[in-house]
């Protein structure tokens, strides 16, 4: 099975060429990964150093095991495989590339006697090739044929390209790579939060805490979350529109499994959370009213009273009545914070104005959690894959498979010798050998 | 419902422990008649067991859920259960040699006892995640793959059982199929395995992606799948281009099959992650 090669001595070489090393990095990549799994992963450093002794945490951020997978060592180790991987498929090539030129019509009829699967007959009379020939590959008539041994040597080869089926398998795991590559370098992963109503053009790294621009808007316009009757959840939706130039260009209601996708970035639905909203009631002297609405999360300007106002807290029990803390800013900048009982009226004063404020209600409204990427590799790791099944099923199944028909003359008797061989699935072609071999046998007429 | 699916299932324990005990009689005192009892028994239960999901499945759609069973551990262990018989049944049909049943048998045995004792068997909804059509293409897959890797294992450790061919068919161990067959058979039934598990892993990636915006993210259940995924690549090119064979593969298959019992309930039940609905 191995090419040999003990020309090349180069020891870097012969390092990287063995499957030794292949084998070895197998082990060590799937004993490795296991502590990935027990110790958590991506966690802040503070948190290790509170779960674990000392000389463990120093373990783990001397290893990065806080988040091994992207550790310097382990993508050493899958850099390491790459290499071996490469290395491997070149020392390899030359030897499919001769097993693939190999003249199969120069094979002696001596050679043929050889083979794995192998019948010869003897006539006294005349044989017609032409009658036996196409019974060597289901009815072809015309088959490679030559000279040899002063005979008619014909072949009927299949499945010979089935030799690129490991070099398809083994680059698939190398386009993966690449394709993981791609997306770390091109694309971008991140969380938004939004709040019914509100939009950004923006979204934070998940990891480098950088601010990207989208390059577009993006709205919600509802959360909505659904429940079964046993209480587990059902369905969460967003209701997303997007904008450019302030126009709406796109609308659609994502859920879970159903992302959004505009100009290559997705947003996927992935949390979500239940803002407290409060309407608080400012009564002036003069007996006019107005009813603000106040979100965790949002200032409200009020500019017919030079005010911006906002909400702090909400308890929607404080003895039994509803509270809310808000908070107000007058033109100049000062603020306050006022705590508000149902029922209970707070007198506030601004400049000469003065309001009775009360809690009127509440309400709650949602804010979405959106997971919103980029990644320009995907579809190269969906090529890798299609190519490492499709390697696979190669490898381990496409036969290459050779039957050989020679027709000679020997002291008056025409000699026939059938030859076969097959690179796996014996079982199989013996069958179908001992098929042709039938079939031969009754044109010819002897045993 | 005299016949509600959870009724059906619960015999179909009954049945595949009454043929993993005629398989086992069959083997032990090489009893032609038991064996063919034994298969006979195998496909009732499988008959049973395959109208058992088929009714659950129906059930569900009355509840209004309407859903593939394939959603919690219930499910999941009972479907792992029907796998492993299926690919079982093929391979006895193929080399017709019933010895292995006793080393097949139990698995589907004792994943239904598990399944039916162990577990809440309640139709539950589907939470947002898992509505998806990747849902049966992921489990089916991963499942085809897992079921091939337990008989894998069972051929594995009926091969460190039996003593060399050479000397004969004497006793118990004796009654086994030859050696040659037994590690060609486990060859056959790790390659098949190891191509479930990667397209489940990869249909898994694709349904991720389509969930989460990420096709890896070294969730514990994932790495797991990958670990047993380079266990098994070992084993194949330590075959292939290091001659490895007999005790050796033997070996890795049932270190193999340890590290999806480890993937499959470890995980769920000692690690948390994105997968924890299976440990319900």
């Amino acid at each position: 099975m191995k090419p040999s090669s003990s020309k090349n001595t180069n020891p870097v070489w012969a390092f990287f060429s063995s499957v030794r090393l292949a084998v070895f990095l197998l082990i060590t990549l799937a004993v490795t990964s296991i502590a990935g799994t027990i110790i958590p992963q991506g966690q802040p450093l503070d948190f290790y150093k509170d779960q674990f002794s000392h000389t463990f945490f120093q373990i783990i951020r001397v290893l990065q095991l806080n988040d091994m997978y992207h550790a310097w060592w382990y993508l050493g180790l899958l850099g390491l495989f790459s290499l071996n991987l490469i290395v491997c498929t070149v020392k390899r090539l030359p030897f499919t590339l001769r097993l693939l030129r190999k003249d199969n019509l120069s094979l002696t009829s001596h050679r043929l006697r050889k083979m794995p699967f192998r019948h010869e007959w003897k006539t006294r009379g005349k044989v017609d090739a032409s009658a036996i020939k196409p019974l060597l590959e289901a009815g072809k008539t015309r088959l490679p044929e030559s000279q040899v041994d002063g005979g008619r040597l014909f072949l009927a080869e299949k499945g010979k390209w089935s030799h690129w089926g490991l070099y398809i398998l083994h680059s698939s795991i190398l386009v993966i790579f690449a394709g993981a590559l791609t997306g770390s370098f091109a694309g971008f992963k991140g969380n938004i939060m939004l709040l019914e109503g509100e939009s950004t053009d923006h979204i934070v790294d998940a990891s480098r805490s950088k601010q990207i621009p989208l390059g577009f808007s993006i709205r919600c316009d509802k959360f909505s979350v659904s429940f079964y009757d046993t209480g587990a959840p059902r369905e969460f939706k967003s209701d997303l529109a997007v904008l450019e130039g302030g126009n709406e260009v796109l609308k659609k209601s994502i859920v879970v499994n159903d992302p959004l996708e505009y100009k290559g970035i997705s947003f996927y639905q992935s949390s979500y959370q239940a803002v407290p909203q409060v309407t608080v009631r400012f009564h002036r002297k003069d007996g006019t009213r107005e009813d603000i609405v106040l979100s965790a999360f949002q200032r409200i300007s009020w500019p017919a009273a030079r005010l911006t106002l906002g909400l702090m807290q909400y308890l929607p029990s404080f003895n039994g009545v509803p509270a809310a803390r808000i908070w107000l800013a007058d033109s100049e900048g000062k603020t306050r914070a006022l705590w508000l009982l149902k029922g209970n009226e707070k007198i506030y004063t601004q400049d000469d104005e003065q309001f009775s404020i009360s809690l009127i209600g509440a309400s709650q409204s949602y804010m979405t959690g959106l997971q919103v990427k980029k990644d320009p590799g995907v579809w190269i790791v969906w090529l890798g894959c299609t190519l490492l099944i499709f390697g696979f099923g190669i490898v381990f199944w496409v036969p290459h498979q050779t039957k050989w028909l020679w027709i000679g003359e020997k002291d008056g008797n025409t000699i026939v010798i059938l030859a076969g061989q097959t690179n796996k699935n014996k079982i199989h072609f013996e069958k179908e050998f001992h098929k042709t071999e039938q079939a031969i046998e009754s044109v010819l007429g002897v045993k | 419902m005299t016949f509600s699916s959870s009724y059906l299932l619960s015999l179909v324990t009954f049945v595949y422990l009454g043929a993993a005990a005629l398989y086992l009689i069959h083997w032990v005192f090489r009893v032609q008649k038991v064996g063919l009892l034994a298969t006979l028994a195998t496909y009732a239960g499988f008959a049973i067991q395959t109208s058992g999901i088929a009714l659950r499945w129906i059930e569900s759609h009355r509840m209004g859920y309407g859903h593939a069973p394939l959603s919690n551990l219930y499910e999941s262990l009972v479907f792992f259960s029907w796998v492993t018989v299926l690919v079982y049944l093929f391979i006895e049909w193929k080399i017709r040699r019933r010895e292995i049943g006793a080393f097949a048998a139990p698995f589907a045995t004792f994943s239904m006892a598990y399944a039916s004792f162990g577990t809440e068997d309640k139709i539950q909804p589907l939470i947002p995640a898992l509505q998806s059509n990747w849902l049966i293409a992921h489990v089916v897959t991963c499942f085809l793959g897992y079921a091939s890797f337990a008989i894998a294992c069972g051929l594995g450790i009926m091969y460190l059982l039996k003593k060399d061919d050479s000397r004969g068919g004497q006793g118990i161990l004796g009654g086994l199929p030859e050696k040659k067959l037994l590690d060609e058979l486990v060859h056959q039934t790790i390659i098949f395995g190891f191509l479930w598990l990667s397209i489940g892993i990869i249909t898994g990636a694709v349904w991720a992606n389509e969930a989460w915006g990420t096709y890896w993210s070294w969730d514990p259940k994932e790495t797991w799948s990958l670990i047993t995924w380079f266990v098994y690549a070992t084993a194949l090119h330590a075959r292939f281009v290091r001659g490895w064979a007999g005790r050796k593969i033997a070996f890795l298959s049932i270190i193999g099959f340890v590290s999806v019992i480890f993937t499959y309930f470890g995980v769920n039940f000692l690690l948390s992650g994105l997968h924890s609905y299976g440990s319900q």
